[in-house]
């Protein structure tokens, strides 16, 4: 094998074929062979057993004790998981998961913005693993870390009654309200995480060329830290958005009943009802329901855009 | 910081930050203070209930919500009671082992992507976005018939094992975030290293093995640390598909809320919260020595 | 499966034929073609019905099973899947500790979970023992989700008071053996709600006035459509269309929006915690939140008057369970006399021992009327059934699921 000394002498190396671009030619294996694995596992153990669930919403459930059966084929599932009843459930919880964001996003842009450009450089390790840290302890324990701290005969109602900040004891648990502070505790980490790298990336030096250029610190955050941060922000919101509206557990244990989001209709047709073709129905609608969310939001953003880019179009002409 | 000594000149513009100094000096720490506290309040709503969580663990009662005594009582019963314990321990072996499954999965399909692109990426990437977009309790119920079927009906007994069908649940939706982690960090360094080695006339296992892999290294660690944590905080799919016997820590807890919550549980949190800021010191340190700072990690996680 | 096999069509060279038949077997290829994730496969597991539409038993097959268990070694582990906190945990601690066993205990909140996991499993679930509630004991059985108990290895039986053995859903007690049984009825707040509530229509009543927003019911299909059929004098166990229908209208239409939550065991967190005013609870249950609270004052216990349920828990055995020899040692340590008088005093419910109620008087267990009921109380309670409103029964209370929460 070659050493470090012939790197020396160019003119005595033996020619090797070129590399082509993007791969090496001396090797025969397709170019997806790395990937094969991957996507072999992901074919066996997720596209094949959703490929089944959409195959179960077609069915019916047979009787008392059977699950599911195919031999005749119909939408009815469909139409029963609009019903009236069910499909006030799938607008809740679309409600939840936009609120829910959307208060993630405010809550989490500034401290976000504060840990990476404001707060001092030297403690900025120590910022992410404290927003870390929260989420390396079980997820359900944190809920009910917010049960207790809610509880109407808790601390916080008594400090709260005792400052007469409210009339009686503290009516948050098994409400809306519930839910929402709920989720918007659980994301945050995953808002915050993306919306830090965002703006570490835009980097101090196009700040203050900003600001040597009359920007005030205002303008400097809309025109520039902002639009550079984009992708962040999307990441963020697109990573709080989706787990958002399949979870259904923080909503049980915080809201009870009003908590009632669409994971749970699907968990309860499978764990209880055992109604497998209503269940894979609802299903399946969750997931359209979540990639045309994502895909309006990524539609409305882009209109958005548009007149803006318009107005800040530059028109470099042509040196003549 | 600018050292310029021409006085600031917009394109034609009227500087807006003209003044005497002191009024801009004040008004830049008010904003900067709101926007300290702002960050400082975000720090303890997150840890509001983690610090309850760690109080009622001293609580010596019947019910972990019913404060009763102060006592070490729950500590107690954690030496005694093996239950807790064996969920513990099946959580952080399923951890390890999906961690590295996908950590392996993902590493090889990310390089794929990053150095191999074609016509085939747009596909995998299209399966990775669904595999994102799926909620985790659709993939919970299509999991459990598909991991009866393949045990029962097929023949292959393997899937009867609980920690085999939990490493299988975990490891889906974390070999697609270390795919694109590793793909976003191999993307933005070009392959002139690569080159290089071939050029070398090193073989192209050799390359991958002493170049490529160690220069995706943040991100593969970052991705395995990622695995790591979504695995062991894995509730939904876990629940479906479990066996009795290999029960993980979030489905124990889960099933715990229904005959009313125990302090133990509260103590198990607390020791395992004692343990990750005992890990992440040494991390930190680690990583001091060896000069990567924590912010590039950080970087790395999302997304290059 | 239940289908018959078709026959299965291989094209191949017709000098490869013979070791296509020594070697591949209807299950390899399906092997083959599962890793292959083939679609062929969901043909295959396309039917999933098990035949158990055709009739509703009300008791098991009649003649003597097989069993399981023969006395042999036990084993080191064993897995449990019952109700929420329905054992004492000495009783648990001293079996594990004699016997050098450990034990895993699972919950789950209604019968049709517990019957869904298990026929979901198909026998792979690893649980041992479950507890149903009596009238899901035939069907389960039909379906094969139960074992037979094997009776040579429960002596302890004789300590059974016989009134609660033989019951008409499994006479010879060849697949259960009473665990405790019990009632329900509800519990209210007497600080927030000033009249006193006696009976069914009371319930319902406060709930949609006083305690709205503040009520809880249990997460039980049919505890949820019986609280109407108690308050309205309609048999709980009717099939009949009408009554379902004004049930459905009722519940889904009037009461949803009022329920705060669906919870089984308001005694573990809500009585305590105070979290609602009005819960529909099993007498047990109530009994240890009322304890466990601050202020145990301030609750009430009402029998749901005029009829309630009489329901009875069962140990049984599951089909497939891993550890059959210790899951009948188990069955057996806990009939003896003390480990019953520990369990009546943990759980709060009549568990089936000969002069039980005796013995925890003279023990001055507390709130005793909550466990124990008069003649006259007993005569108002009634069996549930497992029949052909159970499909109509979990969609009301799906229904009612949904509509409480918008």
């Amino acid at each position: 094998m070659p050493d470090t000394a012939t790197l020396a002498a160019p003119e005595t190396r033996s020619p090797a074929p070129p590399p082509a671009a993007g791969g090496n030619q001396r090797l025969r294996m397709p170019r997806f062979a790395l990937a094969l694995p991957a996507w072999g596992w992901l074919l066996v153990f997720f596209v094949v057993p959703i490929g089944t669930i959409v195959w179960f919403s077609f069915g019916y459930k047979p009787g008392l004790f059977g699950t599911h059966a195919n031999d005749v084929l119909s939408f009815d599932r469909y139409r029963e998981a609009f019903s009236p009843t069910f499909f006030t459930t799938f607008t809740n919880t679309l409600w939840v998961g936009v609120a829910g964001t959307a208060i993630c996003l405010l809550i989490g842009m500034p401290a976000a913005y504060w840990m990476a450009v404001k707060a001092p450089p030297r403690l900025r390790g120590l910022l992410i693993a404290l927003v870390m840290v929260p989420y390396w302890t079980n997820f359900l324990v944190r809920t009910i870390g917010w049960q207790v701290i809610l509880a109407p005969e808790g601390w916080l109602s008594n400090l709260l009654q005792s400052l007469h900040l409210t009339g009686g004891p503290l009516d948050l648990l098994y409400t809306r309200t519930a839910v929402l502070i709920g989720v918007v505790y659980n994301y945050l980490p995953l808002m915050v995480l993306p919306l830090f790298v965002a703006f570490d990336r835009v980097g101090e030096p196009l700040r203050e060329a900003s600001k040597d250029l009359g920007a005030g610190r205002l303008r400097t955050f809309t025109r520039v830290t902002l639009p550079l941060a984009r992708p962040g922000i999307i990441a963020g919101t697109v990573l709080v958005f989706i787990p958002l509206m399949g979870d259904y557990v923080t909503a049980t244990v915080l809201g009870g009943a009003r908590g009632n989001m669409v994971g749970q209709l699907v968990a309860s047709q499978f764990q209880t009802a055992q109604n497998w073709a209503l269940g894979s129905a609802m299903a399946v609608v969750l997931i359209l329901v979540i990639a045309a969310t994502v895909g309006v939001m990524a539609l409305v953003a882009w209109l958005v855009s548009l007149p803006i880019r318009a107005r800040h179009r530059l028109v470099i002409e042509e040196a003549s | 910081m600018t050292t310029s000594t021409t006085p600031r000149q917009g394109t034609g513009s009227v500087p807006d930050s003209a003044g005497p100094p002191p009024p801009v000096r004040r008004r830049r720490s008010w904003g900067d203070r709101l926007i300290a506290l702002w960050g400082v309040l975000v720090l303890l709503f997150l840890f509001a209930p983690i610090l309850v969580i760690i109080v009622y663990s001293f609580n010596d009662g019947r019910l972990l919500i019913a404060w009763n005594e102060f006592g070490f009582e729950p500590y107690r019963a954690l030496l005694e009671r093996p239950a807790i314990r064996s969920a513990v321990t099946v959580s952080l072996q399923v951890a390890v082992l999906s961690g590295l499954l996908a950590t392996f999965l993902g590493t090889m399909a990310g390089v794929a992507m990053a150095r191999r692109p074609g016509r085939w990426t747009w596909w995998f990437m299209g399966l990775l976005l669904l595999v994102s977009v799926t909620p985790e309790i659709v993939d919970a119920v299509s999991l459990l018939p598909w991991m009866v079927f393949l045990g029962q009906d097929a023949g292959l007994a393997v899937f009867d094992n609980g920690i085999v069908r939990l490493v299988v649940g975990h490891s889906l939706f974390s070999t697609a975030v270390v795919s694109y982690i590793v793909r976003a960090r191999l993307i933005g360094i070009d392959e002139s290293l690569e080159e290089a080695s071939a050029d070398l006339y090193a073989p192209p296992v050799r390359t991958f093995r002493k170049v490529t892999v160690p220069l995706a290294m943040p991100a593969v660690l970052a991705g395995f640390l990622l695995s790591f944590t979504l695995s062991l905080d894995n509730t939904i799919v876990s629940a479906f598909v479990q066996v009795s016997g290999s029960t993980p820590w979030p489905v124990y807890v889960l099933s715990a809320l229904r005959s009313g919550l125990r302090p133990e549980i509260a103590a198990m949190s607390t020791v395992m919260l004692v343990l990750t800021l005992l890990a992440l010191a040494l991390v930190g340190v680690v990583l001091k020595r060896s000069g990567d700072s924590a912010t590039d990690i950080a970087r790395t996680m999302g997304g290059g | 499966m239940t289908r018959p096999e078709r026959p299965l069509s291989i094209l191949a060279h017709s000098s490869a034929v013979p070791r296509i038949r020594a070697e591949v077997t209807r299950r390899n290829l399906l092997a083959l073609a599962a890793a292959a994730g083939g679609t062929g496969l969901l043909a295959a597991c396309g039917d999933g019905s098990s035949g158990g539409a055709s009739s509703n038993p009300s008791a098991v097959p009649s003649e003597t099973p097989s069993q399981i268990a023969t006395g042999g070694p036990l084993e080191s582990e064993l897995s449990m899947y019952s109700w929420g906190d329905y054992d004492a945990p000495e009783v648990l601690e001293a079996f594990q500790k004699d016997n050098d066993i450990k034990m895993t205990i699972d919950s789950f909140g209604s019968n049709e979970e517990m019957i869904s996991k298990l026929v979901a499993a198909k026998g792979t679930s690893g649980y041992d023992i479950v507890v149903p509630t009596g009238p899901f004991i035939p069907q389960m059985v039909q379906n094969e989700l139960l074992a037979p108990i094997n009776h040579d290895l429960i002596p302890n039986l004789e300590y059974m008071d016989p009134q609660f053995l033989g019951q008409t859903w499994d006479p010879d007690n060849n697949y259960s053996i009473c665990k405790a049984w019990g009632t329900t009825g509800f519990v209210y707040d007497t600080t927030k709600i000033d009249r006193e509530l006696t009976t069914w229509s009371d319930f319902l009543d406060a709930a949609m006035n006083e305690a709205s927003g503040k009520t809880s019911l249990l997460d039980d299909p049919h505890e949820v459509t019986g609280a109407y059929f108690w308050a309205n004098g309609i048999d709980w166990n009717t099939t009949e269309q009408a009554d379902l229908d004004a049930a459905e209208e009722f519940i889904v239409g009037q009461l949803a929006p009022h329920i705060s939550a669906f919870d089984s065991y308001p005694g573990g967190q809500a009585i305590p915690q105070s979290t609602q005013v009005l819960m529909q609870a099993w007498n047990g249950d109530a009994r240890i939140g009322i304890m466990e609270s601050d202020d145990p004052d301030k609750w009430k216990w009402v029998l749901g008057a005029p009829t309630t349920e009489l329901w009875m828990d069962n140990w049984a055995i599951a089909a497939g369970a891993p550890h059959p020899e210790a899951a009948h040692a188990f069955i057996n340590f806990v009939l003896t006399p003390e480990n019953q008088l520990l369990n009546v005093d943990y759980i709060g419910y009549h568990t089936g021992a000969k002069d039980i109620e005796q013995q925890a008087t003279d023990e001055g267990f507390e709130m005793l009327d909550l466990v124990f009921f008069t003649p006259e109380q007993l005569a108002t309670m009634e069996a549930g059934e497992l029949n052909d409103n159970q499909q109509r029964t979990v969609d009301i209370w799906n229904k009612a699921k949904a509509a409480a929460g918008a």
